[in-house]
């Protein structure tokens, strides 16, 4: 049976580095050709409409900016995060009934029985959240690494993927900045 | 000696609505609402194409997309006296009333029910008196016994684990919480069962628009959608046939579950039918246009003041005059430098953070007003000015779901009880079942329309040489929608956008006058200041969206919303 499986790409293209989860999603679906089932999805940011981007899924692989100045990280590194890491933190009150709703997608994607078994966050440190289109130059410089761990995942599920030969549309149409070149070979 | 309560979501980067109330013996005597963040995205927009303005909007918000996308194009359309064709308007139409449907359930059963509903007290259900009483509200077929068993063994799973999950931050048990068992456990079956529907609603965004969440099927003049019987990849009969069925499924959920359940827990909870009134301005703009000009529409606008719903005036068109010219954003309590009102065509964001001070500056959000007074925008805004009208649509809707109240509740309601926390619920159901009947009528709209040989979707736009500017709005789910545009040489001068929680979450003007969610808290009974349900009760009867603008994931786990109590 075909697996369903979700590269999802989290964040908001207008705010600096928020975008690197659409721009690396846009990146492998433009660069990567993969097997049947796996979508890439520019998923922008869904608050708590996540629960139906991962309902149903086997396994699920976000792409997030992680805002690390709290725990002095460099721009740019690159965390892993299972669901049990993302499972530490409590939900919010719901206040905004719209806030950013990862937690709160995950424990009502178990309450109603839709959860994918595997899950990871893969998550770049941002530089700036400022009003803008382009990505920070250390994010952009981690890019790479990051890809290669969305890959590694792959390999960890047994999900097969290769390079395309001839690579489609990018469609990183919020940004005139040259797009990155990948090189993480397959 | 007063109590002073704030409710700040302290989430990092996001701005995010922050309620600050003071209480005098057990009810709010003030109340201040802000944003907390600046967001400035619309100066992105300056100096690019106008056609691809809506691409950027439509990131504005990740959970109003294509609301902001629509805003968008029918502000340039607007700047350059651009119809559009037929099929554009009601390929628009349908995913705007998919889209309000979607939301509408969401909001309901998501963000709002877990307010009312207590889910500790399901375990004490019985389900098969729910399913018996279920059945004497409604034909809904997944009303059985067996049903309300598994989701009464859900609760259990999750109360007995000791870990409550997603309901770990429920104030249960409140005193103010006031369903029997069986309701508590009839309204959480159908909070499961939403799930299923409002994805429905969504499948039909995407189908039409391509993908969601980002459709991508507009352009200015029209739709790129293109319309060919004989190609499967194109929109064709097969597929307004799948739209159709799918529709189907999601008006039987909102008119026999959605209705019914908000009827049922308004009918448990009539005090709260005198509460949270507040700002009795009401504002709403037509919207699902009938026609390439948009001179007629399915939903009238229209304004109500001071809460004379008799005295109702109507706006003839989305982008009345009268709308134009009266619409400006007051800064006297917002972090932005400035001194008088500005109209939103020479809008400026400068901003002056002074930092959290409930008598000068305290919010990131302008103060929208409309002829210097503040507006209360929303379902219950577009109902009220329906009603009024004696638009048949909404009478007939109303009175449905006004009749049910009654007839479950034993009370006799008037329209002067929907200025309340539960009228904003009430109205909102009723939109739903209204928009539900909307839906099916467009689609019949663009069957014929296509089946008479018409597959136009698309007249190009022409750029004269002068500056021009538009507006482009939307009667959206939380209310009127509004962008801003100015434009030269083909490229955008200026551009605002002002969105429905601006006008709701306004904080106070110059002459002090407060927003609607802050006087629709005054006189709020609190049962317990330190739990303060009550005002998140009402805040969530508006259904704010403040701040999906950006969204991370933080690794101190700093999202915990705090209630603070001094």
């Amino acid at each position: 049976m075909t697996r369903k499986i979700l590269i999802g790409g989290i964040g908001n293209v207008l705010l600096g580095d928020d975008g690197v989860g659409p721009y690396l999603a846009r990146l492998l679906d433009s660069r990567y050709e993969f097997e049947d089932g796996v979508e890439v999805a520019d998923l922008g940011t869904p608050a708590l409409d996540l629960i139906d981007q991962l309902s149903g899924r086997d396994a699920v692989i976000l792409i997030d900016s992680v805002d690390a100045k709290d725990i002095a990280a460099a721009s740019g590194t690159v965390f892993l995060y299972r669901k049990a890491d993302i499972m530490r933190y409590r939900p919010s009150v719901r206040m905004d009934p719209h806030s950013p709703a990862l937690v709160d997608a995950i424990l009502s994607a178990d309450l109603f029985g839709v959860a994918p078994a595997d899950l990871l966050l893969v998550g770049i440190a941002a530089e700036g959240y400022d009003a803008g289109c382009s990505l920070s130059k250390l994010v952009k410089a981690s890019l790479n690494h990051a890809i290669a761990e969305v890959l590694g995942e792959l390999d960890r599920l047994g999900v097969s993927y290769r390079c395309r030969q001839h690579p489609t549309e990018l469609g990183i149409w919020w940004t005139t900045d040259e797009a990155v070149e990948t090189t993480v070979a397959t | 000696m007063s109590q002073r309560i704030t409710i700040d979501p302290i989430t990092r980067i996001e701005g995010h609505l922050r309620i600050d109330v003071e209480v005098d013996n057990n009810a709010v005597s003030n109340a201040w609402a802000s944003c907390t963040m600046w967001r400035g995205i619309e100066t992105i927009l300056r100096g690019r194409d106008p056609r691809d303005a809506w691409l950027f909007t439509q990131r504005f918000c990740g959970v109003c997309t294509t609301v902001h996308a629509m805003a968008s194009v029918r502000a340039v359309e607007d700047a350059l006296k651009l119809e559009i064709p037929l099929n554009a308007q009601y390929i628009r139409n349908l995913i705007l009333i998919a889209h309000a449907l979607h939301d509408h359930i969401v909001h309901f059963y998501q963000l709002s029910a877990l307010d009312w509903v207590d889910i500790l007290e399901i375990p004490k259900a019985d389900p098969t008196a729910t399913a018996k009483l279920a059945e004497s509200l409604s034909p809904w077929t997944r009303n059985s016994r067996n049903e309300f068993k598994a989701a009464q063994d859900r609760v259990n799973a999750v109360a007995s684990s000791g870990q409550l999950g997603i309901f770990m931050n429920g104030y249960w048990g409140h005193p103010a919480m006031r369903l029997s068992p069986d309701v508590n456990l009839l309204a959480f079956s159908h909070y499961v069962q939403a799930l299923e529907y409002q994805r429905k609603a969504l499948q039909v965004v995407g189908l039409l628009g391509s993908k969601t969440p980002h459709i991508q099927n507009l352009n200015v003049g029209g739709v790129a959608n293109a319309i060919d019987l004989d190609s499967a990849s194109a929109l064709n009969m097969d597929r307004l046939e799948t739209i159709r069925l799918l529709l189907e499924e999601v008006v039987a959920f909102v008119n026999q579950v959605y209705v019914v359940d908000v009827c049922a827990i308004a009918a448990m909870y009539p005090d709260w039918f005198k509460i949270g009134s507040g700002v009795k301005n009401y504002m709403a703009v037509p919207d699902l246009p009938l026609d390439s000009a948009g001179t007629a529409y399915d939903l009238p606008g229209g304004l109500i003041m001071n809460g004379n719903i008799a005295g109702v005036h109507p706006f003839k068109t989305a982008s009345d005059k009268e709308f134009r010219d009266a619409v400006s954003e007051d800064v006297a309590h917002a972090y932005y430098h400035g001194g008088k009102a500005l109209h939103p065509w020479a809008g400026e964001t400068e901003p002056d953070f002074t930092g959290w001070n409930g008598e000068q500056k305290y919010s990131w959000v302008k103060a929208p007003r409309f002829n210097g007074q503040p507006m209360q925008v929303g379902p219950l805004a577009q109902v009220l000015i329906g009603y009024a009208q004696g638009h048949p649509l909404t009478v007939k809707h109303a009175n449905l779901a006004i009749n049910k109240v009654e007839s479950i509740g034993g009370l006799h309601v008037t329209p002067d009880m929907l200025h309340s926390t539960l009228g904003r619920h009430a109205a909102r159901a009723i939109r739903a079942s209204m928009l539900a009947e909307l839906a099916q009528k467009h689609l019949q709209l663009l069957t014929d329309n296509i089946a008479k040989g018409d597959y136009s979707v698309h007249n190009a736009p022409v750029f004269p040489g002068h500056e021009v500017e538009g507006v482009g709005t939307h009667e959206a789910p939380r209310g009127t929608l509004s962008h801003w545009i100015v434009i030269k040489d083909e490229k955008i001068k200026n551009y605002q956008a002002v969105v429905p929680s601006t006008w709701n979450a306004s904080p106070r003007d110059a002459s002090g006058a407060h927003g609607p969610y802050e006087a629709s808290l005054l006189h709020t009974p609190l049962a317990r200041p330190e739990e303060p349900l009550e005002v998140l009760r009402t805040v969530h009867s508006f259904d704010p969206c403040m701040a999906c603008a950006c969204h991370t994931f933080d690794p101190t786990g700093k999202q915990i919303a705090k209630v603070k109590v001094l």
